[in-house]
């Protein structure tokens, strides 16, 4: 009996400590393209349900870092673990199998497929963790709706934007890696943004975020990882983080 | 309601498809002359070559310039099945499993490579292929001292007519195929990587695997029309099987009728193999002909003939008769 209580409570322990253990680890990942280290001996976790900032000047090494998840490179070293799961060696395909889908900085839509086929592509293919999705849904979430019969091609700038994250939306991830869906928005777009990113969110989607707008990065992260020629320099709430010195020093020298 | 309109016009497009098919069929059986059974059955068989190069240039975006390999190694196949006692029958598929089986072995290889390095990564096989047969002997005796050429034994008692209605079976058959593949989800995860391939792997489609299918598809279907091909002229030589003209008459006909287009090939294919014909008493000139034809349509109309049809809006009409038609059906 006392055995029995005692095993149920190792086991209750032990759920807890799997909710709060990170959803993805990064650890000690590094990666160089020839001399160049632009990834060093990075270690870090994203926990289910947060927003995650990654911020770093230019050519600090942040999309490398979503290109590394998402499995277009391989580490040098180090190991990149999803769900408990090693993912290191695993191609782009599988990696969005598992749940993680990702944006490109400079959106890349299938231009000839129609905006819903786009979708219909990663809902089709990347969907394999059962759940049926209404695309309907995702494309009104970023208001594009109206356009679902548009060629992909013939859409703005900024509704290509917002269609790469209908796109990831539609593979049903539970890991999002949002690479700078804000940028070469207007002003007057950020708040649709924000909102937008709220709602992602409430769907109980754990999202990675590279922004460089100021105003969404403190406004949408729980977290924010400063990382700076390829290493990390901060780690904390958003407060934290812009008080930092070695941050500072890194934005204005 | 638009749905249930599409579904209809897609019915009454498969039954004039049908029709065309049977007509085409009964020409054999109500005296053509045999000179046009002739131009057809080259037609049929461009037409297939051209369809499969579409499925890869057009819907996969695989710049395949290795057609003649698997022409040759169909042809050869079957060929050198005869000589053992195969029937040509069998040795038809056994060409195309074997061209299937090529483009298995190369597919490694060759897709790692992307883009322009594929095509030239192709390029290279059919010429590797003729310096292979060009020695290589394993039926028979020596030929000229060398390997080199094999006739087609058994195939004199065929007629014309058997061999075009073949022919019409493979070109039938590679309409359909690409007709299902691009209803099919094949068909998108296809389109997907021909727009863009990180973007489609980082949706979830194993690029690789829907690559090989689509060129496991299209080199056995070249490999059916190339042995089929090789019924018709019962005879076999590596200058001529692995020949160049393999890549250029489905390539012309694809990039002259509409790239990635489905009626595309069809236009492009009627067009080549009539100018082959008219062309053929002026020898060299006729490559010249045809080269400025090419370089023409490429600068003037990009997305070739078919293109340029669905531009001007020449659709539209046979549309609107097809809906009008299927009014009347509807209410009788």
């Amino acid at each position: 009996m006392v055995v029995k209580v005692l095993c149920d409570t190792i086991q209750r322990s032990k759920k807890v400590t799997m909710s709060e253990t990170a959803v993805l680890s990064i650890d000690g990942v590094s990666k160089s393209f020839g001399g160049i280290h632009a990834i060093q001996n990075i270690t870090f976790g994203v926990r289910a349900g947060e927003v995650l900032g990654l911020m770093g000047p230019n050519g600090a090494g942040k999309t490398t870092l979503l290109n590394l998840i998402a499995g277009v490179y391989r580490p040098d070293s180090g190991r990149i673990l999803f769900e408990g799961r090693d993912i290191t060696r695993y191609p782009p395909h599988k990696i969005c199998h598992l749940g993680i889908a990702r944006t490109y900085q400079i959106p890349q839509p299938f231009t000839s497929l129609l905006v819903q086929d786009n979708l219909m592509v990663a809902a089709k293919y990347g969907n394999k963790r059962g759940d049926t999705l209404e695309l309907d849904e995702i494309l009104d979430l970023v208001d594009l709706l109206k356009q679902k019969d548009t060629i992909a091609g013939d859409l703005a700038t900024v509704s290509l934007k917002r269609l790469e994250l209908a796109r990831a939306l539609a593979s049903n991830p539970t890991l999002i890696l949002l690479d700078e869906v804000a940028a070469g928005s207007t002003e007057a777009e950020l708040p649709r943004i924000l909102d937008i990113t709220k709602q992602v969110r409430k769907m109980g989607k754990t999202i990675i975020l590279v922004e460089h707008v100021m105003k969404v990065m403190v406004e949408a992260v729980d977290r924010i990882i400063v990382i700076d020629k390829g290493e990390k320099i901060a780690e904390g709430t958003p407060g934290e983080v812009m008080e930092d010195e070695k941050v500072l020093a890194a934005y204005f020298g | 309601m638009v749905v249930r309109d599409k579904m209809k016009l897609l019915r009454l497009t498969t039954l004039v498809s049908v029709a065309v098919l049977v007509v085409l069929a009964l020409f054999p059986l109500i005296g053509i002359p045999l000179s046009w059974l002739n131009y057809l059955f080259s037609f049929f068989i461009y037409l297939a070559l051209a369809n499969m190069w579409n499925l890869l240039a057009g819907y996969t975006g695989l710049i395949c310039l290795c057609p003649a390999a698997f022409v040759g190694l169909a042809g050869y196949t079957m060929a050198i099945g005869t000589h053992v006692g195969v029937p040509f029958q069998v040795g038809l598929i056994a060409g195309a499993a074997v061209a299937a089986l090529f483009a298995l072995i190369i597919s490694y290889p060759v897709f790692r490579m992307k883009g322009i390095y594929f095509a030239i990564g192709t390029l290279v096989l059919p010429e590797a292929l003729k310096a292979w047969f060009n020695f290589w002997r394993p039926v028979g005796n020596e030929y000229q001292g060398m390997g080199a050429g094999y006739s087609v034994v058994g195939v004199a008692g065929i007629t014309l007519g058997e061999k075009y209605w073949l022919a019409l079976a493979i070109a039938a058959a590679s309409i359909f195929v690409v007709h299902i593949i691009l209803r099919a989800r094949l068909g998108l995860g296809l389109t997907a990587i021909r727009d863009n391939e990180n973007t489609a792997a980082s949706s979830g489609v194993n690029i690789f695997r829907l690559k090989l299918s689509s060129f496991l598809i299209a080199a056995f279907i070249m490999g059916l029309a190339g042995a089929a091909y090789y019924i018709h002229v019962p005879s076999i030589q590596p200058k001529g099987g692995f020949n160049i003209s393999w890549l250029l008459l489905p390539l012309m006909a694809t990039v002259i009728g509409g790239e990635g287009s489905e009626e595309g090939p069809i236009i492009g294919a009627a067009i080549v193999t009539f100018l082959r014909f008219l062309l053929a008493d002026y020898g060299a000139w006729s490559l010249f002909i045809q080269g400025i034809i090419l370089v023409v349509v490429v600068v003037v109309m990009p997305q070739g003939i078919a293109g340029l049809l669905r531009r001007v809006g020449a659709y539209r009409f046979p549309q609107k008769l097809f809906q009008a038609a299927e009014g009347k059906i509807h209410k009788t």
